[in-house]
């Protein structure tokens, strides 16, 4: 069963994810913010992280890049309720960009991707 | 009197070094040595360094411009044998050069660059002493340019290999002491890879040899000789294609494993606003004539590579007048599948089988041009962005194509 890491500051969404993330057979641990975000993520290893990005103490873009110099392979779906953040072009570093939304349809066809996504090794 | 090298401070030892290829740049490469001479008295001042002008013995005088440039880094300049030229043959002495100097990162940048800064050596240079072997640039181009990196490159080197790498054949990179003995010992060089087809085998060995890649960011646009999508593409286009279908063939063991793709890190923030490209003209007529003209020139080719019902589709949007013209994705993908096999296959000569995709790589491109006509560049990226999931999506679709037997 493939781990997922929601890291978000709204409860509320953390709840969601986590159920209807845990009934589509994923084990889903949670963060409410990005505090010891890479220290979690040495622990807890995670298959996928599914990030914010305007979280309130914490940006998930600048965490992202954190992300991708320490564990280069991690997938990482940037969540968030803003279009925009697209055009900044730090997010080009996550695997998917998706726009929130209570229907997670999107959002699980972009995790099942990320999840199957293989690059032998040489 | 010929020189294949001149020294003239006699370095044997450089950590880190700007390599400049060159053929009859005497206008102008100047300003891109002066700009990397800055780069690394600002970012990699504590190092042991040099300029290499990697140059095809040109006889504008490029050499003595090359060599005249005050500098406080030490210059080298390499050149190839008389009568021999190709930016990739330049690159092979660079290659067996930064092995002897015992560098640790080598940065590469275009002689004919106008828009390029001091921090782009940084950005180039800067990962290399992190963790990644080869860094590759990001910088904002128009819509319409590198129109081959859109269509081409950049979706199937990114469905092949798995590595979302956007301008795969940019012309300015990174790489590692480690990766420059792999180009220098591999044994896949070819006509295509001594020309424009370097750029491309470069990246594609990187991916193979699975390390780690970094896209920088430039911040300023790409400002060199934009060229027109249609105008003459010469053999340029023979060279990348061919040595992506060349490299298709040696390491489909590796390709064929890669399943969706993944994205690389990013390097280079902070460079204020970003500036934005200028406008690339396109003759849309010419774009359309040639198409259609494809079919009485080559349609005796594509009636052998190309299966039953791409053909039928290819005639299908032949009818289109050239207000509704539309060259589908998924039939695009068909068409470089197609193509690809029959490469391999051998069923033409390579040239005669590259050249004839050029009248159907010019009806992509217009159709490009028309559905991104109101576009910004983002959209535009995220139309290129959707065009990269269907070819990924198409592997299957090409794993099998490429196992088949060959019918002619």
């Amino acid at each position: 069963m493939a781990k997922l890491l929601v890291v978000d500051d709204e409860e509320h969404i953390r709840l969601l994810y986590s159920e209807e993330l845990s009934e589509a057979g994923y084990e889903v641990i949670t963060a409410a913010d990005g505090y010891k975000l890479m220290e979690r993520i040495d622990e807890e290893r995670p298959d996928l992280v599914i990030l914010d990005i305007k979280m309130a103490d914490y940006n998930g873009l600048d965490l992202l890049q954190e992300i991708r110099s320490k564990f280069y392979n991690l997938p990482v779906i940037l969540c968030t309720a803003y279009d925009t953040f697209k055009e900044d072009i730090k997010s080009v570093a996550a695997d998917f960009y998706v726009i929130k939304s209570f229907d997670l349809t999107e959002l699980k066809k972009k995790i099942a991707m990320a999840l199957e996504a293989n690059i032998p090794s040489s | 009197m010929f020189e294949p090298e001149v020294n003239p401070e006699n370095i044997k030892k450089a950590a880190f070094v700007v390599a400049i290829p060159s053929y009859n740049e005497a206008d102008s490469i100047a300003f891109p040595v002066q700009q990397a001479d800055q780069g690394i008295q600002l970012f990699f001042g504590n190092m042991e360094s040099a300029i290499i002008n990697c140059d095809n013995n040109s006889n504008d005088g490029t050499k003595e411009v090359f060599l005249g440039i005050k500098t406080r880094t030490p210059k080298i300049y390499l050149s190839t044998e008389p009568g021999i030229r190709g930016k990739g043959n330049n690159f092979r002495n660079l290659f067996k050069k930064v092995v002897d100097l015992h560098a640790k990162a080598v940065v590469v940048v275009d002689a004919d660059l106008k828009s390029i800064t001091p921090k782009w050596i940084r950005h180039l240079g800067e990962p290399l002493f992190q963790d990644f072997g080869y860094v590759v640039p990001l910088y904002v181009r128009h819509k319409y340019d590198g129109t081959i990196t859109n269509s081409i490159a950049y979706p199937l080197i990114r469905s092949l290999y798995g590595r979302r790498v956007r301008q795969p054949i940019g012309g300015d990179f990174g790489f590692c002491g480690k990766l420059a003995r792999t180009y220098f010992h591999s044994d896949t060089w070819s006509d295509g890879v001594a020309n424009f087809g370097i750029d491309v085998w470069m990246t594609t060995l990187a991916m193979n040899e699975n390390i780690p890649i970094c896209q920088a960011f430039m911040g300023r646009p790409k400002i060199h000789r934009p060229k027109d999508p249609g105008s003459d593409l010469g053999p340029m286009f023979r060279q990348v294609v061919g040595t992506i279908f060349d490299m298709m063939i040696k390491f489909y063991p590796f390709w064929s494993q890669v399943k969706w793709s993944k994205p690389t890190a990013i390097f280079g923030f902070g460079l204020g606003e970003t500036e934005m490209p200028p406008p690339v003209a396109v003759n849309d007529e010419i774009l359309f004539r040639k198409f259609q003209g494809g079919f009485s020139t080559y349609g005796h080719i594509w009636e052998t590579v190309l299966s039953k019902e791409t053909v039928g589709k290819l005639r299908e949007i032949r009818e289109m007048d050239q207000e509704r013209f539309d060259f589908p994705t998924h039939l695009w993908i068909n068409v470089l599948i197609d193509f690809a096999v029959a490469y391999k296959d051998r069923l033409w000569s390579g040239d005669e089988l590259l050249d004839s995709l050029v009248p159907l790589y010019l009806g992509k491109t217009l159709s490009y041009v028309k559905k991104t006509e109101r576009m910004s560049i983002g959209e535009s990226e995220e139309f290129i962005e959707e065009e990269c999931i269907q070819f990924e999506a198409s592997k299957g679709v090409l794993i099998q194509r490429w196992n088949e037997k060959p019918t002619a």
